[in-house]
């Protein structure tokens, strides 16, 4: 508890400074949007049900524009935009915030949020780039004004299905849990994709709804599957749950238990070592990876902040830098001139080598399976999991649905 | 109370300060057109929360419903706009009027919890059937409306748009609130069984109430959507509904004005604090807590109480939440 | 098979709803009051049993000691705050629950943290039954049994004693009471500081099951609503019979239409208002 205390109190503090110093130059934005500071635009869901995704990507934001300190001979600020989790919120903040001349906007956690303020910024030929999960961003709605980090769920799945297959021969039968929506959908339709090709029996699948906190009678359903594995489809809190309460129901000793897309070291805290031990999670990233670039920050973050780097927080500090980059590459923080510098540019990012594609604006990077570690053998507090796997796998452009307008 | 205040034209009057003052005194369009959205779902509300004394719970189903008719019309089946804003109030009356008319079967706070209810269930039911609604995701690429061939894509010019059917919209609104029909919910909301014994059909003065109101707010909801690109799922959420009663209540339910009052300072002190400090929900929570204690009249009652003191009347002195009252002469500010 | 286990899991849930909402039926009873906050005194309880549990005590000790903390603290704000607001209209009291319940969250958000947490259930109860072909986990089987004998309790105490008495004729007539001489004044802050502490225990309860985490409160709310309405507001058999009833039935649709399971259950609440409008067992 009482590490938990301090940490608390210095991210508090961080946020803090990072609010007041983004206060200032809110206030003055109208005045000199042009050859004042170069201001970033993090819309983030700070309050709401995902406030502490939004809290760790907003450090993650702030700490990129510290880092970068000038871009262009401008400052880099970072104007924190609180979208609730809500598009509505966050479409109109977004148009406010071009409205008084950012352009650039690193943020979106949430699909339906991403969705709407990508093609909001993208008719002020502004540029977004997200973190969000919907397959959509890169898909079927893709837009010239919007590229994404995260791997899409095609690739989630054959990052953590294949090679649990492969790992797990014995290992026939798998049940899935599945939120009902797109993203759900394009998890469960990929993971049916693999169980086929693989000759895997799949014996079962839940739906469940997006207010779902309670997954009893789900699990009560997959014991009665019977099934080798469980696979859960669902993201952020409602893994969690899912995951205790499976745990919980002894399923952790019947069958191994896979979430294919986890929320990274934030979730590993707040569910502890003891139920996560022998999980296994796919993640878009691990602090532990061994990069470059990841190695760096992960020691100065420990270093000035006093805290380990989740995937709020990396992936927040991934997107600002690329933005930040590209800007410094094109020579200019004008839309246009910086969507052709990311388009097509390769460069050493958090997992190593990334990519961002041309055609759909989505980032090749690496997906990872993680396993949990037992306590005893964790080397700290943060060591929660070992990274036992990890590749690229992404559908063709064509095939992910992308006509680029 | 200070019936100068009152007078429809002064009301009106006070409303069209309101849209040109917007302009001048702030710098994003997109919340000031937020703003008269809301003023007008909020206004919706108030016809039955302040004039015919029903605490509607489920007013977030018809602003939703109004986003979704929107979505559908513009970008599914290609409806010019003012086909859609015709669309969307018929259908948010015809919604209206059916919730209303299960609901007032119930009273006090049996209404409030049905309305609850409905409001879950069309959540669900949004949720459930995404081929229609796009479920979380919602009906994207909602274009805005243009005028001779040109879209209004700048937010002052939406912002123009929008002013002009708030202002006829409320201007409507005030009309039905003077009328017979409007003075007979007063009757109503002030002793139903009078009412009633009088011979007045209750019961369909009560649905028709819900019918006018679940059409504004459905046509707010379509111009929401239009502003912001995008029907979402949260439009139609149980918060929405939740949110338009927190405004009402926070603007005073006395007169329409008051609606416009209550969504602006919500909307407002929500855009600001929200800027200065992540757990700005702290803030507004502590904010509601202040306003049921010490401000019952909401806003309104503040502005009556600034005026009573400049003018030297004497200050409105009846801590009861103000209410319209029932029998202004009409012809008062004429 | 699965039917019957879906049952047991649903009975589980519904003795956990019947805690939840008891309170706040109680408190609609007596005071006529709507209690939008009734979802933060469940999330305070719970946070205080983790914190109990984190900072080294038993589970046995933490769970009463979060009820009765969360009980102090509602009568406490029942005292300074929401005294002043029972007279006013239902409006009133939406909008001063809805604000006391943002500003619960908010702190919990800022004492403890936005991620949230988990609480490993007591060592005794950490294993699971197992019955064939199923499993149960044994601190679900424990909220079970341990929601019986309370709601046997409770019974006793709203129906055979004295302070049951004065509760049950307060709900009838208030008048009365303070024409009878009984200091309404204390009556309703204890019955208020009772039915938030029942709320608070019953987040304590759920913490092992559920963990942690800042916007628990609101999905509590909202099933204790149902609850309460479909049993009938100020009845305590009512949300017994409610509780489980709906706890039933959304394990059971768990099964038979996941997808629909909160539609379901709300156009129950709906049906039933307007069949029975005071509910299964409301008074008329």
């Amino acid at each position: 508890m009482r590490d938990r205390r301090a940490f608390l109190k210095d991210t508090l503090l961080a946020g803090g400074l990072a609010a007041s110093g983004v206060a200032l130059p809110g206030l003055l934005r109208g005045a000199c949007a042009a050859e004042g500071p170069l201001v970033v635009g993090a819309p983030l869901p700070i309050s709401g049900a995902f406030a502490a995704n939004g809290k760790f990507a907003s450090l993650g934001a702030a700490f990129a524009a510290q880092e970068a300190g000038s871009v262009l001979g401008r400052k880099v600020t970072i104007a924190d935009i609180d979208t609730e989790g809500k598009p509505a919120p966050a479409a109109r903040k977004v148009q406010e915030a071009m409205g008084q001349g950012t352009r650039l906007f690193a943020g979106g956690i949430l699909s339906s949020e991403a969705l709407v303020m990508g093609k909001e910024v993208t008719k002020s030929d502004g540029v977004f780039i997200t973190t969000a999960g919907a397959d959509e961003i890169t898909g079927s709605d893709c837009n010239r004004g919007t590229f994404r980090w995260t791997v899409p769920t095609f690739g989630a799945i054959a990052q953590t299905v294949r090679p649990l297959v492969e790992q797990m021969p014995q290992a026939k039968r798998w049940y899935t849990i599945t939120p009902q929506y797109v993203f759900g959908e394009g998890l469960l339709g990929a993971a049916k994709a693999v169980f086929q090709e693989k000759g895997i029996e799949h014996v079962g699948n839940s739906y469940h709804s997006l207010a779902e906190k309670e997954f009893s009678g789900y699990l009560t359903n997959a014991i009665a599957a019977k099934p080798d594995v469980l696979l859960l489809l669902n993201f952020g809190s409602q893994s969690s749950d899912a995951l205790r309460q499976a745990v919980s129901f002894g399923l952790k000793k019947r069958m191994a238990i896979v979430i294919a897309w986890a929320s990274g070291l934030e979730q590993f805290e707040a569910l502890g070592a003891d139920l996560c031990e022998g999980v296994y999670f796919g993640a878009q990233y691990w602090h532990g990876i061994d990069s470059p670039l990841n190695k760096a920050l992960v020691a100065k973050v420990r270093e000035s902040a006093k805290m380990t780097p989740n995937y709020s927080f990396a992936g927040s500090y991934q997107i600002t830098r690329l933005l930040l980059d590209a800007a410094t590459k094109a020579g200019s923080a004008d839309g246009p001139a910086v969507i052709k510098a990311l388009e097509g540019l390769r460069y050493s990012g958090l997992t190593g080598d990334e990519e961002i594609r041309a055609a759909d604006h989505q980032v090749i990077k690496d997906y990872y399976l993680l396993k949990g570690k037992a306590k005893s053998a964790m080397k700290d507090k943060d060591d929660f999991a070992d990274v036992i796997h990890s590749g690229k796998s992404f559908l063709s452009p064509e095939a992910a649905g992308c006509k680029m307008a | 109370m200070i019936p100068f205040l009152d007078r429809p034209l002064v009301q009106f009057g006070l409303a069209l300060a309101a849209v040109l003052i917007l302009p001048l005194a702030m710098r994003s369009g997109t919340l000031a057109s937020e703003i008269l959205i809301f003023g007008l779902a909020v206004a919706a509300c108030n016809l039955l929360l302040g004039y015919t004394g029903l605490l509607s719970f489920g007013q977030g189903i018809f602003f939703g419903l109004g986003s979704y008719v929107a979505g559908l019309g513009l970008v599914r089946a290609g409806l010019p706009a003012p086909v859609v804003l015709l669309l969307a109030p018929v259908s948010g009356a015809l919604v209206a009027a059916a919730v209303g008319w299960v609901s007032i079967r119930r009273q006090g706070v049996y209404f409030v919890m049905l309305t609850l209810a409905f409001s879950q269930m069309f959540y669900f039911l949004a949720y459930t059937f995404s081929g229609l609604t796009g479920g979380d995701n919602g009906l994207l690429d909602i274009p805005r409306p243009s005028l001779g061939g040109t879209p209004l894509s700048g937010a002052w010019t939406y912002y123009a748009y929008v002013a002009v059917l708030f202002l006829a919209l409320f201007a409507a609104l005030q009309r039905v609130a003077l009328s017979t029909f409007g003075r007979t919910l007063l009757a109503i909301r002030d002793n139903e069984g009078r009412a009633g014994a009088i011979g007045f059909p209750v019961r369909a003065f009560k649905v028709a109430a819900f019918a006018i109101s679940g059409a504004v707010t459905a046509f707010a909801g379509a111009l929401h959507a239009m502003l912001i690109g995008v029907a979402p799922l949260s439009n139609i959420d149980y918060h929405t509904s939740e949110t338009l009663l927190i405004m009402t209540i926070i603007g005073g339910s006395a007169n329409l004005f008051a609606s416009l009052l209550g969504a602006g300072a919500y909307l407002l002190a929500a855009d600001a604090l929200s800027a200065i400090w992540p757990r700005w929900l702290l803030l507004l929570g502590l904010l509601l807590i202040v306003i049921t204690l010490f401000l019952q009249r909401g806003l309104w009652g503040l502005i009556e109480r600034a005026v009573a003191l400049v003018t030297r009347a004497p200050p409105p002195d009846d801590p009861a939440p103000d209410r319209p009252v029932a029998s202004p002469d009409p012809e008062a500010g004429r | 098979m699965t039917y019957l286990f879906q049952i047991l899991n649903g009975l589980g849930l519904g003795m956990l709803y019947f805690l939840l909402a008891v309170g706040l039926s109680i408190i609609f009873g007596l005071l006529q009051f709507v209690n939008f906050a009734h979802g933060a005194f469940y999330l305070i309880g719970a946070y205080l049993a983790y914190e109990g549990v984190e900072r080294g005590l038993s589970f046995w000790v933490a769970m009463p000691l979060a009820a009765l903390v969360v009980a102090a603290l509602a009568g406490l704000t029942e005292r300074l705050l929401l005294r002043r607001v029972y007279k006013l209209p239902h409006t009133f009291h939406i909008l001063v629950t809805v604000g006391l319940a943002l500003v619960v969250q908010e702190l919990v958000i800022i004492v403890w943290g936005p991620i949230g947490g988990n609480v490993a259930p007591p060592e005794e109860l950490s294993g699971v039954l197992i019955l064939g072909d199923f499993v149960y986990p044994e601190y679900r089987l424990f909220v079970i049994g341990f929601t019986a004998i309370l709601a046997a309790c409770l019974w006793w105490l709203l129906d055979r004693t004295r302070l049951g008495a004065i509760v049950r004729a307060g709900s009838e007539s208030p008048s009365n009471m303070a024409l009878l001489g009984y200091d309404t004044l204390r009556i309703n802050t204890a019955v208020f500081a009772l039915g938030a502490g029942l709320a608070g225990l019953a987040g304590a309860l759920a913490a092992p099951i559920r963990g942690v985490e800042p916007f628990m409160g609101v999905e509590a709310l909202g099933i204790a609503f149902v609850v309460v309405v479909i049993g009938g507001m100020g009845s305590y058999a009512g949300a017994l019979a409610a509780g489980i009833l709906v706890g039933v039935a959304q394990s059971l649709m768990a099964t038979l239409w996941p997808e629909g399971a909160r539609l379901v259950i709300y156009l129950g609440m709906a049906g039933i208002i307007m069949a029975m409008p005071r509910g299964l067992f409301g008074r008329a």
